[in-house]
């Protein structure tokens, strides 16, 4: 039942996330209809827009919203776990996309039986990567909410990734392929949320005409699933232990 | 509490042993995706890549449409028509702005003219430039041998993307890269367009890079061709076939172009006259060693130098070492400096390379705007083309610069004893 009403907590706890959710779906929609086949792979808008940016705007202010108002206070005096407050609302919010992206992948077999536009082809994987990439985004920006007042949070994270791969990218440029540069690519390769690896996963890179490994493709499919499900549990077990540790002011904002 | 306790230290241990396999599976260890890369040959799949050389080579005429998509939603489209000995036509089309560009061979000349504006080229300086932008056309005789058709295709310009399959093939040209195949596999089956295909894959020059081949059962020709080279950078190029047609014919029109009332030959300059001149002072530079430490221009002064710059991708660099290596083992304590320079592969590529090849001269590596500076700004190299070689003299003034390989390296030889460091014909082993 707790658990239930914190999941369910997380589908009305703002009144802007219904319209990002139709919002969403409009997007799709006019994208299918405006760019295909011309335009780059739908699964591919997918991904970013479903993977990375639904989990921004559907976490915003998950906790800094409490905390600004003083409710987290009542919150963590309940007879129960804190750490069941971070884990439900994380489940809520991982339920919302998979309920998001089953709508989505509907929305895109119904254009295009409609419209014969576009190739579905992969579209089931490019929906798996972008859940994947969704519970890794959405638990890093939950983490982030725990410490980062109001919906600061998701606006912390999209500055982070942007000023991550920038960085990436000038360090690429001017230092070449050196070992700092290449202890960094790791640490964004592998410490950082998945976009390359997911992304190479859903375009099939591990399949059989792999770009890099040409062996072990399904091992490697089912080691990106396993890769970015761990790290979301990893992000969440930082945000539990913060949230856990932390004392809350009653004062409001 | 303490069963609980050992429960959450079993869950943990499990999580980190599984997500260590899930590292260990993801990350590139090139100890590991290297000899994964590198295919043995299987015959009935080498079988397969040698009929399809085969069905392009032995038709007498050849067309179909090409299209080249790339990752940055960019599409070339490529209308090709050959006929033997020396005949061809290939028209292509930029996918997002339609601009187009052709060249035709008629058997004596070779013209290459675009539609609308001539795009800039690397070859180009601001004067260049200005130069016949519009309305402008390229004629070269034809010479004996295969037409060529390649190096043509690099005047299309950066807009559009490259075949990836040597279109000299038709012509009986073996392609360049067919001595350095590590082996060719099979990848089974995978239709293309409805098309049923065998796929194979081949591996060139250690996995440096591989190509996929998609070849039809109906006719032995490709369908599809994708290519991974793997450079700092790991590059895709897909090139897809469409409606090819052996042996129809094809008008003989379509072999004929005339230039328009109007329109201006234009002479594509020598990218070598970007080159320092002879006797200019070698500007110095320090650039990390590919082993270890860094390397100096300076350290050398009072010695000659070759300079080398190569990559790993170039068939001709492979045979130009093999002389410098020989160079290095009988001249290099007695006044004679090889320096090598890569500025655009892996580095694990280029260490594996190194040692596969035995090649102990100094090597620089260095893929940063740094190295791109000395080697564009400083020392001329406009179109970051290879191989490039400098002969600089012990006063550190450079005696002589070049693109390219000779096979029995006559320029190099005559410069290095202009330099002062004449070398044998032929240096033994």
């Amino acid at each position: 039942m707790r658990a239930y009403e914190l999941m369910k907590e997380t589908f009305y706890r703002r009144s802007y996330i219904w319209i990002v959710h139709v919002s969403w779906f409009a997007l799709y929609g006019l994208y299918w209809w405006l760019f295909l086949p011309e335009g780059p792979d739908f699964g591919k808008f997918v991904f970013v827009w479903g993977g990375f940016l639904l989990p921004l705007a559907l976490s915003a202010g998950i906790f800094g919203d409490d905390i600004g108002s003083g409710r987290i206070c009542v919150l963590v005096t309940k007879p129960f776990w804190s750490g069941e407050l971070y884990l439900f609302r994380l489940l809520g919010l991982s339920f919302q996309a998979v309920v998001h992206l089953l709508l989505a992948g509907a929305l895109v077999l119904g254009l295009h039986a409609v419209m014969d536009k576009g190739n579905t082809t992969d579209l089931g994987l490019w929906l798996l990567a972008s859940w994947l990439l969704f519970n890794t985004c959405a638990a890093l920006s939950t983490t982030l909410s725990v410490f980062v007042g109001r919906a600061f949070n998701s606006l912390l994270l999209l500055v982070l990734v942007a000023a991550g791969y920038f960085v990436m990218g000038m360090l690429m440029r001017m230092l070449g392929d050196n070992a700092m540069t290449g202890a960094f690519m790791s640490f964004v390769r592998y410490g950082w949320p998945p976009f390359t690896l997911l992304h190479k996963f859903a375009a099939g890179e591990y399949g059989p005409f792999a770009l890099t490994v040409g062996k072990f493709s399904i091992a490697k499919d089912i080691a990106c699933v396993v890769h970015s499900l761990m790290l979301a549990a990893a992000y969440s077990v930082l945000g539990i232990v913060i949230l856990s540790r932390r004392e809350f002011s009653r004062v409001r904002d | 509490m303490r069963n609980q306790r050992n429960a959450w230290t079993m869950i943990v241990v499990a999580a980190l042993l599984l997500e260590g396999w899930a590292l260990y599976v993801v990350s590139l260890s090139p100890r590991r995706w290297r000899p994964a890369l590198i295919v043995q040959d299987e015959p009935a799949a080498h079988a397969l890549y040698d009929g399809m050389m085969a069905a392009i080579q032995q038709a007498e005429r050849l067309s179909y449409d090409g299209f080249c998509p790339g990752p940055d939603a960019r599409v070339s489209f490529y209308t090709v028509h050959q006929a033997k000995p020396d005949r061809f036509r290939i028209d292509v089309v930029n996918g997002m702005s339609s601009k187009s560009a052709t060249v035709v061979g008629d058997g004596n000349d070779v013209w290459t003219f675009w539609s609308g504006e001539r795009p800039y080229l690397t070859i180009d300086d601001d004067q260049s430039a200005a130069e016949a932008r519009s309305d402008a056309y390229v004629r070269r005789a034809m010479s004996a041998g295969p037409p060529g058709i390649a190096r043509d295709i690099t005047l299309f310009g950066r807009p559009y993307y490259k075949l990836i399959l040597d279109p000299d093939i038709f012509h009986d040209h073996t392609d360049p890269l067919e001595p350095y195949i590590d082996g060719v596999r099979s990848r089974g089956r995978n239709d293309v367009d409805d098309v049923v295909c065998d796929v194979i894959e081949v591996s060139y020059m250690q996995a440096q890079r591989t190509r996929f081949f998609w070849i039809a059962r109906e006719d032995h020709l490709p369908r599809r061709i994708k290519e991974v080279v793997r450079r700092a950078e790991i590059s895709v190029a897909i090139e897809q076939w469409q409606k090819p047609v052996v042996d129809e014919d094809i008008p003989a029109k379509t072999f004929v172009w005339s230039p328009p009332e109007g329109w201006q030959r234009w002479v594509p300059p020598s990218p070598e006259r970007f080159l320092l001149a002879t006797g200019s002072e070698a500007p110095d530079f320090t650039l990390p060693a590919v082993r270890k430490g860094a390397i100096s221009l300076s350290d050398y002064r009072g010695q000659v130098v070759w300079l080398y710059l190569w990559q790993v991708g170039s068939p001709q660099c492979y045979e130009q070492m093999r002389f410098l290596q020989t160079l290095h083992e009988q001249y290099g304590d007695k006044g004679l400096a090889i320096l090598g320079l890569n500025f655009t592969d892996d580095r694990r590529i280029v260490r594996a390379f190194l040692k596969t090849n035995g090649l102990t001269f100094p090597t620089m590596l260095d893929t940063s705007h740094i190295a791109k500076r000395v080697v564009w700004g400083d020392y001329g190299n406009k179109p970051l083309d290879v191989p490039l070689s400098y002969v600089i003299g012990r006063d550190g003034k450079v005696v002589d610069a070049w693109f390219g390989y000779e096979e029995d390296s006559q320029r190099g030889r005559d410069a290095l004893a202009k330099a002062g460091r004449p070398v044998e014909d032929r240096p033994g082993p």
